[in-house]
Formats: C-alpha cells, structure tokens, sequence
C-alpha cells in the first residue's frame, strides 16, 4: 500500500476523535442549560421584587403570590419615614470614595509592579497576594482597636479606609496581570514622544488599561456596597449607617417587615445595577475598540 | 540630520551580569542608512536602544553631532523610533497617535495640524486620520508608525526591525518606502535587522555584529566581496559562503585537500608562506562555482557527490559532500540537470576564492595588486 493510502484513509470511527453532538441537539442542551440558571438566578429577584410592592401581612398570607394590589407607596416610605435616603447617601459616599481611591492607588501600585525592576517587588507582590488568601475576617479586631486609636471609628472616612484597605490587594493582583500585558514598546514610544514616567501612567497605562479596571470598578463597587459585617462593627450611629445596616434595622428579634426588608433591598440594588450596566457595557465596549496588539 | 559616534559603547546588566555590547566602536555620518545587522542576540537592538535613550550606557561614549547624550534622557535627543511591534497607542486614532510627540513638545495646534496632515498626505494615510490601530492592516499601521516618527522631524530616525511583522509583499513596498523617505529627508537613519536583504538593499553602509562586537562595517557590496572573517562571510550571503579546510602549500601557492584544489594567486608569498602546511579554511560563494572549466590555467576545482538538487525555478541548488563532514552549494543555471549519488567537479576562477584563518577565522587579505582583482570582479559583478 502507498503511503498517499494511508494518508488518504483518514481515522477510522473507531480510533478516531469523537464525533461532535449533532447542532440542534448541541443548541437544546444549551438553551435548556441557560434556561435553568435563568431561572435559578432571576426567580429570587423577582420575588423580591414582587415582595417589595406587598405588604408584610400580605406576604405572610400568601408569600408566593403576585401583588394583586401594588404598594409604591412602600418605596417613599422606606425613602422618606425610614432613612433609606440619609442610609443611601451614606453607602453612596463610603463606597464611591472608596472604590475611587482604590482604583488610583491599586491601578498605580500595579503598574509600578508590573513595569519597574526594584529590589523587593516580588516580596512586594507576594506580601499583596497573601492577604488575599486570609479571611478579611481576621483582621477585624485589629481594625477596629486601630480605628478607636485613631479616632476614626464611628466614622463614615474610618469606614472608607477599611474598605481600601480590604479591596486593594485583590485590585492590585487584577490589575498587576493585565498591565504586564501591555507591550514594553509602548512605554519605550511614549518616552520617546516625550513623556515622562507619571504622564505614561495617566496618558497610556488608565486608558489602555480601562478594560481591567473597569472590572476592578464593578467588582468592588459591588463588593462594598453590599459589605455588612465591618459596617455593623464599624458604625454605631444610626445616622451613619450604610444600606445593609439599614435594612438589618427592619429585622427585630421577634417580628421582621418583610415588606420593607424587600423594598430596602430594591433601593440598594439599584445602583449595583446601574454600576454593573454602564461599566460593563459602555465603558468596556468603547475603551476596548484599540485593544493591545 | 546629525552626525552620531558611539565610542568603545559597552552594555553589561548588573556589576557581574554579561556584557552584551562590547566596545563598539561607530561613526555614522550625517545622512547615512546604517544598517546594524546579525543575528538574534547579537546586541544590535540594545546598541539601538542605547542611542535612543532607552538603555543605560554601561561605558563608553555615544555622541549626537558632538553633544555627549550618555545621560540625556530619551525625550532630549532629538531622535525617533520606530519599533517592530509599531508600538502604535490602541486608545487614539492614527491622527491622535501622529499628533501625540507633538503635543508634549508645546508645538502650535495649527502646526500641529499642518505637519500631520503633510505626512498623512506623503504615506497615504489621509483617509485613515480617524481610525484606530485596531482597524488598520498590517501595512497601514507600520506606515503610521513610520508617520509617527516622521512628523516629530527628529535629527536621527531610528528602526529596530520594521518590516519583520509584515509579509514578504507588504515588506518589499514598505522597504520601498523608507528607502524613498530616505532619499527625501536626508535625514540620519540607524536601522536594525537580521535580514540580509534588507541591509544589501537599503543600507549606505552595514556594521555586521556578532556576539556583543562589530564584526566588520563597510558598504555593503564591500562587505559582500571582502569579508573580514568568517562569519561575516557566511552571514551575508544565501546561500551561506562555503567554506572548507585546507592546507596550504607556499611553494607553489596552492590550499589543497582530498577533493580541493586551489589557485591562490591573489596572496603573495610572503603571506602564504606564514600558514605554511598549516591548516586554513578556503571559501568560495556559492554563485562563484560552476561546472564548466573557464578559460586559463589556474582554476580552482572542487570534486564530490551530489547529496541533493533543488531545482528553484530561476537556478538550481546543487549540494556536494566533498568527505570529512563538510558539505558545500553551488548555485547554477537553471538548465543544469543533475542526479542524486553522483560524481561531480566544480570550478572557480582564482579571484573567487578567499583564505581564512583557521583558529581565529580572520579573513587572510591577499596582496594589494589582487586587491585592485577583487574590486574589478565587484564592479563588473554591481554592473
């Protein structure tokens, strides 16, 4: 037999690779797959959503059933007679200063690691991503006698540092991958333009660098947004309370208001959606049109 | 335009790391195409980025028109680059990335606007001012990194392997290109490649590097036609010089071996007679060997068994074993037919032929009257 033959004959059924699931086979499966998660993760929103417009007794006759009378009026209660507008404001601030200083800080630390050679910026960089291995729980007690000694607890900036000090090691650790990334000649050009180290970093690192930290942004807008156990250690002032305290304050030790609990939670919801579309959408789409190449 | 000497330029990272650029020793005149050409981890791209600004000078002294720049930084020389990558900014569009040198530099937005639109006109890239890098060809972003370097109207132009990127048509025109800018700007041009080619073509002169050193600088048929060493001689060239051992016989000036007999008639007896019955390595280029005998006494001759034929179209590649491990090409015509396992005699006129030392591989320079033999034989070659 020739070697073309053999060339020719191809892998028989039997030894070959296995043969791919017919197409619309491949799409059902698909398509039921997504339909479940859908479900799994959209049903419990939805409920909520439909518990935010009842009222608590409602809910406790029939906590499955549709609104057949829909209480908006339960938004401007909770706005208005329940502080969710001073508890907003107060999460709003926290979490946007917060997340704005990690991102500068974190974006800059990473950059320094990733594109300059110095002695101990392994040990830099390992020191960083060891804190995110240890529950942030540990360091709990530590903050809390270091914010006593500083005057700052029981304070909405104490609280602001806390967060930066949680988030950054996971920003830098994002964000020290993707700069690495971004080819040396680029920097090695922009030297020749003219530029100097700072104006590299805020002329070609931030922008080629959105993608990332637009991921960072979302990330930890979320995550903070939502943080409950430093806030509740925190902060003890009922006027300075974040979102997620706020709510808690609806859930006595013998009767919860669901109604409310379901509203609250609407309102703080919001603007983790928010965030997530115009960062995920917008920004990513039109800062990743000149990706690195 | 400038004029840039690198004087003894040493590169070593760390106190004990290597030393991958030693002592080179450069004048390049205000105007010149210098080709710095060899092959990969030769230290021909940190010899680049060290005028540039980019690398530290580790000893030495590089000056840009009698100005020492060892420790100016990049920004200050007045020098462009364009890199193998293109190293194009993907955030900004072709006119952002034109106007960015520009805009750092204080320059008036109207001058601004007029220097990018002129070069945009002279490449072709006018109507691609508004798209981003991302949307342009291979082809299209090198000529915006060429635009790029072009509008800052630098004293030196500095190119660290432009064309590898770009396929073997793309890179015919863009070489076109530079060499017209070239002629057009008469400006100071440094560019880096491995590619012979590239450097026979386009270079007013070419410093061959090897290992951290400057093998050999000359224009480039000069360099072609009177290597300095072996690697020289096997670098340029494709293919490669061949090169084979031999021993010498002063006498009757003749390197001879079991299948090699050569005139060597160009070097005097004095020269010869310092290699006497040691060992030597002659080389011949491939395009200098043929099967028929010329017309003289001494010719040169080279016997030994076909080990392959690769029939190129406008020329065949003839492969000869000629024993002790060494193989040698002959470039003939395309006319030639030849067969595998056969006996075959090659000949070559005693100017072909070049003598090396065998330990240090130096070029063994033939006496000054055949000197005057080779550069006839480039001349009629060249015309």
């Amino acid at each position: 037999m020739s070697q073309t033959a053999v060339l020719d004959a191809g892998p028989r059924p039997s030894e070959g690779s296995p043969r791919p699931l017919p197409r619309f086979f491949g799409r059902g499966a698909l398509a039921f797959v997504l339909g479940v998660y859908t479900i799994y993760t959209l049903g419990p929103f939805l409920w909520l959503a439909t518990m935010s417009v009842r009222t608590t007794a409602e809910i406790s006759a029939a906590p499955y059933a549709w609104p057949s009378t829909f209480h908006w009026e339960q938004y401007r209660s909770a706005w208005v007679d329940s502080d969710f507008a001073i508890y907003f404001w107060n999460s709003t601030l926290v979490v946007v200063g917060a997340v704005a200083v990690v991102t500068l800080i974190g974006a800059a630390a990473a950059h320094a690691l990733a594109r300059y050679r110095f002695r101990g910026n392994r040990l830099i960089y390992a020191v960083l991503f060891s804190s995110i291995i240890f529950p942030p729980q540990i360091t709990l007690i530590s903050l809390y006698q270091i914010l006593v000694e500083y005057n700052l607890y029981n304070s909405l900036l104490g609280l602001a540092l806390v967060y930066v000090s949680l988030q950054l090691p996971l920003t830098v650790y994002l964000l020290e991958g993707f700069f690495a990334r971004i080819p040396q000649d680029l920097f090695d050009a922009a030297k020749m333009d003219g530029y100097g180290d700072l104006e590299i970093f805020w002329r070609i690192v931030l922008p080629v660098g959105m993608p990332a930290i637009a991921t960072t942004l979302i990330l930890n807008f979320i995550q903070l947004w939502n943080e409950f156990l430093f806030a509740v250690v925190l902060i003890t002032d009922p006027d300075k309370r974040t979102l997620p305290i706020g709510i808690r304050a609806f859930m006595g030790d013998h009767f919860q208001d669901i109604g409310m609990i379901a509203t609250g939670v609407m309102v703080s919801v919001i603007p983790v959606i928010v965030a997530y579309v115009f960062f995920s959408e917008k920004l990513i789409r039109g800062m990743t049109a000149g990706a690195i190449k | 335009m400038a004029v840039v000497r690198l004087d003894k330029i040493v590169k070593r990272y760390g106190l004990t790391g290597p030393t991958v650029v030693e002592n080179v020793d450069l004048n390049i005149a205000d105007g010149e195409f210098m080709v710095l050409l060899g092959p990969s981890g030769c230290g021909k791209s940190t010899t680049l980025r060290m005028i540039a600004g980019l690398e530290t000078i580790s000893g030495g002294t590089l000056s840009i028109d009698g100005r020492v720049v060892n420790n100016v930084p990049a920004k200050d020389r007045d020098i462009a680059m364009v890199f193998q990558s293109y190293a194009l900014y993907p955030h900004m569009s072709v006119a952002d990335n034109l106007a960015f040198g520009l805009r750092r530099r204080a320059i008036p937005a109207a001058e601004i606007e007029r220097r990018v639109k002129g070069v945009a006109d002279i490449l072709g890239l006018a109507p691609l001012l508004a798209r981003r890098p991302a949307a342009l060809s291979g082809g299209q972003r090198q000529r915006v990194a060429l635009g790029r370097a072009m509008v800052r109207e630098p004293q030196v132009f500095l190119f660290d392997e432009p064309l590898s990127n770009l396929d073997a048509a793309l890179r015919v025109n863009t070489r076109s290109e530079i060499i017209k800018q070239h002629n057009r700007l008469g400006s100071t041009m440094i560019y880096v490649t491995h590619d012979q080619v590239e450097a026979m073509t386009m270079g007013t002169r070419i410093c061959v590097m090897n290992a951290g050193k400057v093998a050999q600088i000359g224009a480039p048929l000069e360099v072609y036609w009177q290597p300095a060493n072996t690697f020289v001689a096997r670098f340029l060239g494709s293919p490669p010089m061949n090169l084979m051992p031999a021993t010498l016989s002063p006498g009757n000036r003749r390197a001879t071996s079991p299948a090699l007999d050569a005139p060597l008639g160009r070097w005097s007896h004095a020269t010869l007679a310092t290699y006497a019955g040691k060992t030597v390595t002659l080389g011949v280029r491939a395009e200098d060997l043929g099967l028929e005998k010329p017309a003289g006494e001494a010719v040169g001759a080279i016997r030994g068994r076909t080990v392959a034929v690769e029939p190129l179209g406008a020329e065949t590649l003839l492969l000869l074993d000629i024993g002790g491990g060494t193989e040698i090409t002959a470039r003939l015509p395309r006319q030639v037919e030849a067969f595998l396992d056969q006996e075959v005699e090659l000949f070559f006129r005693p100017e072909a032929a070049y003598l090396f030392d065998a330990e240090t591989g130096d070029a063994i320079a033939p006496a000054a009257d055949s000197a005057t033999v080779v550069s006839a034989a480039v001349k009629r070659r060249t015309h």
